[in-house]
């Protein structure tokens, strides 16, 4: 996990879609939200979840690893940045590799675009534009004693589990206490599908 | 247990290296091959242009060297090798005859993709492009000795255009065509000087491109553009207005930043030029399977994805890359942040509470 990055609550997101509205001032895609919230349980619950960049640490961002023009730059602090507008080819790798289904890509532009955790901010110290405007701390930017501060008692994960495979990340997700021993789990195995079980 | 497999950026395993190298060394070879006998065994080779020569040969090098390392990589590999595959499939030609022309002229020619990210950014990126294309044209087979312009009078006005040291064309150095002749490198100065300034300003200015800006790989090439391109013109200033005054300087500055340029190809930003033109093997690619009705939608919610050929592809890249992960690329995006979302409501915080 990076020193200072974002921690995600989605048990405090009240889907306000604040996040994206503020990320669509990024200097570095401006007018264009790289943020995701996605309502889970669509007419059962009211329950959201905000997905930003993870900036895989382990593997080192599988993004960047299929990419077949090395146009994905991991900077020296940890952060995935988004695709090189000389090299990216538009090829979509990235977009269906990534376990956390982050990049968006422009199809008509051969470009992906994804969260790169507001570089133009954080590089000098600020808060992320989702971080800086989410109303109830469901995106929270700072070091975990920082938040931990803030929040006395609160732990957080930073690894994932897809399958049999585990990802490190650079962002990591607010757990409760009894959680935190064992990876977050990514999603696949897939057990259920619009009610029907898949399981085999 | 496979090995690990590098993280991106890291140094290529010896394999790799040595098969680059070898590459490098042939290609070098070859092309000093074809300045001999292109040259008519040196006799057609101006020896001023030496260092020109030598620093295409370092550039054959660093590109064969830098194009294996590249190809090498799995992501590159598999569709490098998909688009040679589908551009030598019979059935595809046959299908599709016109795809490949178009997608070159559209693609890499007109890079109309270049318009839908911004309209000036295209204008810009086209006046380099065509200016570049020119002036490659006319330096590069001028520096190996493969042109030459001789005169049966000595000094003109009448002179022959003669390729490998056949005639191609005879013309008279006063009408329009010996001007255009003889300013063609200046005519791609003109070009280029605009696009690599709008470029280099919107380096300056704009808020987007200044995120993540690195100097010597961002701005050393608008800069080299620019410094050829003006020292360029100011040898013809110097040649029409100055009766050559300050001509070697400026012939050795602008030799200088031709031969830095040439060098730092492969290894910086100009290396998309090499690059571009595979990626047509990957549109090609993914066109055909299209043609084909092979649409692969998602496990979940049945959205296309990409086409069948390519998911199998990527997958195949995962698993290269040890990334165990690979059934998920079967899985839309949004269905994937769903999927872990509704993991994390039941097994994480229930009820997120």
């Amino acid at each position: 996990m990076m020193g200072r990055t974002i921690f995600i609550d989605p048990g405090r997101c009240i889907g306000c879609q604040a996040c994206v509205s503020a990320c669509r001032e990024c200097d570095s895609h401006r007018g264009k939200s790289m943020i995701h919230l996605d309502y889970t349980d669509e007419g059962q619950s009211v329950a959201s979840l905000p997905t930003v960049c993870m900036h895989c640490e382990d593997p080192v961002a599988p993004c960047a690893e299929v990419c077949p023009a090395d146009a994905i730059l991991v900077t020296a602090d940890g952060v995935v940045q988004q695709a090189d507008t000389t090299r990216c080819i538009g090829c979509a790798n990235c977009v269906n590799a990534c376990p956390f289904g982050v990049p968006k890509i422009d199809l008509q532009a051969k470009l992906q675009m994804k969260c790169n955790l507001c570089y133009d901010r954080t590089a000098y110290g600020l808060a992320p534009m989702c971080a800086t405007v989410c109303p109830t701390g469901a995106l929270f930017y700072g070091t975990v004693e920082e938040l931990q501060a803030e929040r006395p008692g609160v732990q957080v994960a930073d690894t994932f589990v897809f399958g049999r495979s585990e990802v490190r990340t650079g962002v990591a997700m607010v757990v409760p206490a009894d959680k935190v021993q064992w990876p977050v789990p990514g999603g696949l195995p897939v057990v259920e599908i619009n009610g029907k079980d898949v399981r085999r | 247990m496979p090995a690990a497999p590098p993280p991106p950026g890291a140094a290529a395993p010896r394999s790799v290296t040595a098969r680059a190298t070898a590459a490098g060394v042939i290609v070098s070879a070859l092309l000093i091959l074809a300045i001999v006998f292109g040259s008519r065994l040196l006799e057609n080779f101006d020896s001023a242009l030496l260092p020109y020569a030598v620093a295409t040969v370092f550039l054959a090098f660093g590109v064969a060297y830098r194009y294996t390392v590249w190809v090498s990589a799995p992501g590159a590999r598999r569709l490098f090798k998909q688009g040679w595959r589908t551009f030598f499939s019979v059935a595809n030609f046959r299908q599709a005859p016109t795809a490949l022309p178009r997608m070159i002229a559209t693609y890499l020619g007109f890079q109309k993709f270049l318009g839908a990210r911004s309209y000036a950014r295209w204008a810009a990126h086209q006046l380099i492009f065509w200016g570049c294309i020119l002036a490659s044209l006319i330096t590069f087979p001028l520096t190996w000795g493969w042109f030459t312009f001789t005169s049966g009078s000595g000094s003109g006005p009448g002179y022959e255009m003669r390729i490998w040291g056949f005639k191609i064309i005879g013309f008279d150095s006063l009408d329009i065509l010996g001007w255009l002749m003889f300013h063609g490198l200046d005519i791609a100065a003109v070009l280029v000087i605009p696009g690599a300034s709008y470029f280099f300003w919107r380096r300056m200015k704009d808020r987007g491109a200044i995120t993540g800006q690195r100097f010597a790989y961002d701005l050393v090439p608008l800069i080299a553009l620019i410094v050829i391109s003006v020292t360029g013109l100011l040898l013809t200033f110097s040649s029409i207005f100055l009766h050559g005054g300050g001509y070697e300087f400026l012939a050795i500055l602008h030799m200088m930043s031709v031969v830095f340029t040439l060098i730092y190809i492969p290894f910086g930003k100009f290396f998309h030029i090499v690059q571009r033109p595979a990626a047509v093997g990957m549109q090609l690619f993914k066109y055909t399977a299209r043609q084909n009705q092979e649409v692969f939608g998602c496990r979940r919610c049945e959205e296309p994805i990409d086409t069948g050929p390519y998911v199998e592809n990527l997958r195949g890249t995962m698993r290269d890359l040890g990334l165990g992960f690979d059934e998920w690329a079967e899985y839309c995006p949004r269905c994937k942040r769903v999927l872990r979302g509704s993991a994390y409501l039941s097994q994480v915080k229930k009820g997120f509470k």
